[in-house]
């Protein structure tokens, strides 16, 4: 089993959060094979098989902590979000969210968490959200009056006074988005859990949801449980980080800790004043990409010095600008999923 | 931050469905008055047929004005006020139970009050009108056709609860609900004493449209204790049934990722 990455001693004087511990769950799926052929035998003698989608997770969380969930396309992260918020029942395996099982105190639970998924709106679509946040009001129980309060509270830390009177079907995917992270505050949860809130967004909507869930993390201590495709939403909120691959856990502990560990590849960046063919033929450097000014390089800097790199770039030319670099998340990610051998975009 | 339990939020939903009807005020009007006028031409049969035939086994056409009272109005309170008890199957084949059992409230009673059908409340208006025309407007008249309307409406919700509820098991039943749906309004808008032996059978129990249409009416031509008593036990029967469905159905949900551009 995968234990959690901390030893028991680092938790024993923590508030947790989350609790799993060896939660499994697969889906039973019929298999058919291609064709009208395949479509007939399947009507008449369907073979199922089990697939799993979450294969004995141990993790902890602490209270207010941001833990990054990330993992290719069909890992299990929506899976597990979904047992963690009661939506789903897991095959085995135990887990507790703020002291409940999910799956036996859901109604309980939803009191003390918000969630948002990116895929699945809240809102009414037609009408503006002003009119979506009262009732939900409703549903999580205040009164009109504490309702009030809060939306006026959301509505000046979410920037949302020009969007609540306007229906929400006239709202961008990046205003809508504000509002739907907004409406899970509603309640004030003690946990936010967020499944791909940044999808479809660009770069500047991105970054308005961060700085949002950032400044609630910070002022009013939610924790966050955040899963996404886009490392800059991980590493903008979440210190800790867990991958998760297959189903399995491969990778839980601080964002610091990722870095070190599989930052193991400098980058260069060289151009050259003339024109000429460029290639290093160094061992232990990959050529990335080469034209006649300029080539980039990626190599480990425990096996190649990093000084002889630079003099034998040096040989190539008289070089007008460097850039040594390290990779971007995004990369580090990739080679993890790599390393586990797994294709990014099994579903 | 304190909480009321109660029951509160099924009144902010029906009140947030219907400005969301509201919200296109030609479409809105278009919808109500176009279903009245359509139960009025499907009517005009009955009207053409009793012109001919004075009566049929005992019902007349005041008889046959009372059952589209009866079964328009419960229809129409039905799916105003649990609009979505149709929807079901479509919402958890396509995965969209998710949004409700994310939130802090019972899932089915959720599921149903989150949908008010803008055509029904022309039903519902269209039943009142034909009570009315039907006459005997007396209080206790208009207390007995109120509380026929209620239970008409409670066994369209429970039944169609649970056809729909097949499709925790069948994984895809939207189909078969929406035909279930149509039998249900067919066999409600026959006169009660039409059917026998196990046609009579079939429609209190397969198809219960007999207790949406047929029985009320017994107990609005011919009130008395024993049609109330098996009406409300037949209701509360399939009500408890629907809901057990739903219970057992709902652990057999298995989510889904499609990506659902709005709500």
């Amino acid at each position: 089993m995968p234990a959690p990455n901390k030893g028991k001693g680092v938790w024993r004087n923590k508030v947790v959060s989350i609790r799993v511990s060896r939660l499994t769950k697969s889906f039973r799926t019929r298999s058919k094979q291609e064709g009208l052929a395949g479509s007939w035998r399947a009507l008449w003698k369907p073979e199922w098989r089990q697939v799993p989608a979450v294969r004995d997770i141990s993790f902890l969380m602490e209270r207010g902590e941001a833990l990054g969930f990330i993992g290719p396309n069909g890992a299990g992260k929506s899976t597990t979000i979904k047992i963690l918020c009661g939506i789903l029942h897991p095959d085995s395996g135990t887990a507790e969210v703020l002291g409940h099982v999910p799956w036996q105190d859901r109604q309980q639970l939803c009191y003390e968490i918000g969630s948002v998924f990116g895929q699945r709106p809240q809102l009414w679509y037609h009408l503006p959200p002003v009119d979506s946040f009262h009732v939900y009001g409703a549903i999580y129980g205040l009164d009109r009056d504490a309702t009030r309060r809060r939306v006026d509270f959301l509505v000046d830390v979410f920037e949302l006074q020009h969007l609540l009177h306007t229906p929400v079907r006239k709202l961008s995917l990046g205003q809508r988005m504000r509002c739907e992270v907004a409406v899970s505050l509603l309640h004030a949860p003690k946990l936010l859990l967020l499944d791909e809130p940044s999808i479809g967004l660009d770069i500047v909507a991105k970054q308005r949801i961060r700085d949002t869930i950032r400044y609630m993390r910070d002022e009013e201590g939610v924790g966050v449980l955040l899963t996404s495709h886009d490392a800059g939403d991980i590493e903008a909120l979440c210190n800790r980080v867990i991958v998760i691959s297959d189903g399995q856990l491969i990778f839980d502990d601080t964002m610091d800790e990722l870095k070190r560990r599989h930052l193991t590849a400098k980058q260069v960046n060289v151009r050259y004043l003339e024109e000429g063919e460029r290639s290093l033929p160094m061992a232990g450097v990959e050529t990335v990409a080469a034209g006649r000014y300029g080539m980039q390089i990626r190599f480990d800097p425990r096996t190649v010095g990093v000084d002889a790199v630079i003099s034998g770039l040096n040989g190539l030319g008289s070089m007008v600008d460097i850039t040594i670099s390290d990779p971007d998340l995004e990369d580090i990610i990739g080679t993890i999923y790599a390393e586990n051998a797994l294709d990014p975009d099994a579903a | 931050m304190a909480r009321k339990r109660g029951l509160g939020f099924v009144g902010a939903l029906w009140r947030v469905n219907l400005l969301s009807a509201m919200e296109y005020r030609v479409p809105f009007i278009m919808q109500l008055g176009g279903m009245m006028l359509n139960n009025v031409i499907y009517f005009a049969f009955w009207v053409l047929f009793f012109d001919r035939f004075e009566e049929v086994q005992g019902w007349t056409l005041r008889d046959m004005m009372l059952l589209f009272a009866v079964v328009a109005s419960g229809l129409g309170l039905a799916m105003m006020l649990f609009g979505n008890c149709r929807a079901i199957a479509r919402i958890v084949a396509a995965g969209d139970l998710d949004r409700y059992l994310a939130l802090p409230r019972p899932v089915l009673l959720h599921v149903l009050a989150s949908r008010s059908s803008v055509p029904s409340m022309g039903d519902f208006v269209f039943g009142l009108i034909w009570f009315v025309l039907a006459g005997d407007v007396t209080a206790a008249h208009v207390l007995r056709f109120l509380l026929a309307v209620v239970l008409s409406a409670c066994t369209f919700t429970a039944s169609l609860v649970l056809a729909n509820s097949l499709v925790f098991w069948l994984r895809r039943s939207e189909l078969l609900a929406d035909h279930f749906m149509n039998a249900m309004i067919t066999f409600s808008l026959y006169p009660g004493t039409l059917f026998d032996g196990a046609a009579r059978v079939f429609l209190f129990t397969v198809v219960p449209a007999g207790l949406t249409g047929a029985l009320p009416v017994e107990m609005l031509r011919d009130f008395n204790a024993a049609t109330l008593g098996w009406l409300c036990v037949g209701t509360a029967l399939l009500a408890a049934f629907a809901l057990l469905a739903f219970q057992v159905g709902l652990r057999r949900y298995e989510s889904g990722s499609a990506i659902v551009a709005r709500i």
